[in-house]
C-alpha cells in the first residue's frame, strides 16, 4: 500500500519496545508497581482496565512525556532508562534517539492549528529528520489519500470534524516513519463506521510490521483490533495474554469483575 | 506654527517607534526569565515588572535623567534628555509587554509541547515554530492596546524637556495665547492612532485563518 509504512525496518525477532518491571509514583503514591509490557513488531497490543489504574501514566511513560522512577525501557536495540525498582537511569542520548522509534496518537489529537493539514504531516519529518522537502511531500499526500484526507490538505485542523482530526493525526505520526504506534483512547470520538475503519487501519499497520499499543475502554474493540491484551489494575498487570483469551475467558477474579462491568 | 509642530512631531514618532523596537524584544526576555524554572531569575524578573508597572513613568524618567549626576556625578549634556527618554520608555513597555507575553505562553495548551515534544522538535524549534506563532496572534489584541497607549504617553517627554509634539505645543500655546496648537497635535495625535489601529486590523485579518 504506501512505502512509508514499508519503511519500518524491524527485526522481527526483538521487541520493538519492551518495559520492564518498570514503577512510577506520584508524591508518594504508587501508580505503576512493576509492571512489564512487551510489543513485537506487526503485534496489536491493548492496555484495558479501570479507571485509574495507570494506563494512560504507562502509555506517557512509553513514550517519555513522563519518567519511570524504576525499571527499564528499551526501543528495539536501544536501552532508554535502565535500572530497578528504586531507581532508573535515563540516558540522555538515548531518549532522544528513542523519540523517533514511536508515534502517538493523542486523545486530543493536538494538532498544530496554526499549519495546513499538509504542513502539520510535513513539518516534523522537514525540520526534526532533516529529510528533504519533496519526499517527505510525497509521503505526505500518499498518507493523506490513503486516509480520505486529500482534498482536505490545505485546510486548518478546525475546519474539520473529530474523525478527520484524529486521522490527520495518524498521518502526521506516520509520515515519521515510527516502528511503534501508540493511540490513546484510540476510539473514544468515533461512531460505528469510523470505528470499523480504524480497526482495519490498526491491522493493516500491524501487518507491515509495526508495532502497535493502544489504550482503550472499548472491550469489543480491543478484542477483535489486538494480538494480545494486558489487563492492568492498581498499577499491575494482573492478567495478559491472547485477545480472545483474556476477553472471553478471563481466568483472573479482578479481571472477570472489570468486564462484567463492562459489558453493561 | 504648523511647521514647528510637525517637525517635532517627527521626534514623537521617532521615540514611539525607537521604542517599540527596543521594548518588544527586551520585553521577550523579561518574560523568558519571568517563566524561567531558575528562581532566583524569575523572581527578579517578577520585581522588575512590578516595580516598572507600580510607579509613574514620569517618576522613572526623572529617575534615569537625573541618576548619572546625583549617583554617579556625571554631567549630562543636553542631548541626554532624549536618551534617558528613550530608555525609561524601553524599560516601562518592556514590563508591560512581558507580561502580555508571559499571559499569551502560558495561556497555551499542554498538549501543544507535548505533541511537540513527542515529534522530536527540540525546546527552541518548538518555542519558534510552535508556540510563538500562537501566542503572536492570542496577544495581538493587548499589544494593540499598549501600542495606542504609547502614541499618547509620548507627550510625557515633556517633563524633562524633549521637544517632541507635546513639548512644542504647550511653547506655542504660552507664547501665542491661543488653543489653537493644542487642538492641532489633539488631531495629530488622533490621525497617528487611527492609521495604526488600520495597521492592527490588518495584521489581526491576516492571522484569522485559522482559530483555536
Ligand atoms: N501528574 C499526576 N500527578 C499526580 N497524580 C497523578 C498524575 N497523573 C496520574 N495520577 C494518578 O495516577 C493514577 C493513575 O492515573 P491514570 O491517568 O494513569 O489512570 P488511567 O488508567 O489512565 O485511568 P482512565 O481510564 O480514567 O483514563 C490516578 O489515581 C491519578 O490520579
Ligand atoms: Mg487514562
Amino acid at each position: 500500500m504506501t512505502n512509508s509504512v514499508e519503511a519500518t525496518h524491524a527485526d522481527a525477532s526483538r521487541p520493538a519496545v519492551w518495559a520492564r518491571e518498570v514503577y512510577k509514583s506520584f508524591s508518594g503514591r504508587t501508580v505503576l508497581d512493576g509492571v512489564s509490557l512487551k510489543i513485537m513488531p506487526g503485534q496489536v497490543v491493548s492496555l484495558i482496565g479501570p479507571s485509574g489504574a495507570g494506563k494512560s501514566t504507562m502509555l506517557r511513560c512509553l513514550t517519555m512525556l513522563d519518567r519511570y522512577d524504576g525499571g527499564t525501557l528499551s526501543y528495539g536495540d536501544l536501552t532508554v532508562c535502565s535500572g530497578d525498582k528504586g531507581s532508573c537511569v535515563y540516558d540522555r542520548d538515548a531518549v532522544k534517539k528513542a523519540r523517533m522509534h514511536f508515534g502517538l496518537v493523542f486523545q486530543s489529537y493536538n494538532l498544530f492549528p496554526h499549519y495546513t493539514v499538509l504542513r502539520n504531516v510535513m513539518d516534523a519529518p522537514i525540520r526534526v529528520q532533516g529529510r528533504d522537502k519533496g519526499e517527505v511531500e510525497s509521503q505526505a499526500r500518499e498518507l493523506l489519500a490513503q486516509l480520505g484526507l486529500s482534498e482536505h490538505a490545505d485546510k486548518v485542523p478546525d475546519q474539520l470534524s473529530g474523525g478527520q482530526q484524529q486521522r490527520v493525526a495518524i498521518a502526521r505520526a506516520l509520515c515519521m516513519n515510527p516502528e511503534v504506534m501508540y493511540f490513546d483512547e484510540a476510539t473514544s470520538a468515533l461512531d460505528p463506521k469510523l470505528t470499523a475503519e480504524m480497526h482495519d487501519l490498526i491491522r493493516s499497520m500491524a501487518d507491515r510490521g509495526m508495532a502497535v499499543g493502544i489504550v482503550t475502554h472499548e472491550m469489543g474493540f480491543a478484542r477483535t483490533v489486538s494480538d494480545r491484551v494486558a489487563f492492568l489494575f492498581e498499577g499491575r498487570i494482573v492478567e495478559e495474554g491472547q485477545a480472545e483469551e483474556v476477553i472471553n475467558h478471563p481466568k483472573d477474579e479482578r479481571t472477570r469483575g472489570f468486564l462484567s462491568m463492562a459489558e453493561d | 506654527m504648523f511647521s514647528m509642530l510637525m517637525q517635532s512631531y517627527v521626534v514623537t514618532l521617532q521615540i514611539f517607534a525607537l521604542t517599540l523596537l527596543g521594548s518588544i524584544p527586551l520585553g521577550v526576555l523579561v518574560a523568558l526569565g519571568r517563566l524561567s524554572k531558575f528562581k532566583p531569575l524569575a523572581w527578579l524578573m517578577g520585581l522588575y515588572i512590578s516595580v516598572l508597572r507600580g510607579t509613574p513613568l514620569m517618576l522613572q524618567m526623572f529617575a534615569v535623567f537625573f541618576l548619572p549626576y546625583y549617583a554617579f556625578g556625571i554631567q549630562t549634556g543636553n542631548n541626554y534628555k532624549f536618551t534617558a527618554c528613550l530608555i525609561a520608555f524601553i524599560i516601562n513597555y518592556s514590563a508591560y509587554f512581558a507580561e502580555i507575553y508571559r499571559s499569551g505562553i502560558q495561556s497555551m495548551p499542554r498538549g501543544q509541547y507535548e505533541a511537540a515534544q513527542v515529534l522530536g522538535y527540540s525546546r527552541s524549534q518548538t518555542f519558534f515554530h510552535i508556540i510563538l506563532p500562537q501566542v503572536i496572534k492570542r496577544i495581538l489584541p493587548a499589544m494593540g492596546n499598549e501600542i495606542i497607549t504609547l502614541v499618547k504617553d509620548t507627550s510625557l517627554a515633556f517633563c524633562i524637556g524633549v521637544a517632541e509634539m507635546f513639548t512644542t505645543g504647550r511653547a506655542l500655546v504660552a507664547s501665542q495665547r491661543t488653543m489653537v496648537p493644542f487642538a492641532i497635535a489633539a488631531l495629530i495625535y488622533w490621525v497617528t492612532c487611527i492609521i495604526i489601529e488600520f495597521a492592527l486590523h490588518r495584521v489581526e485579518k491576516r492571522l484569522d485563518y485559522y482559530h483555536d
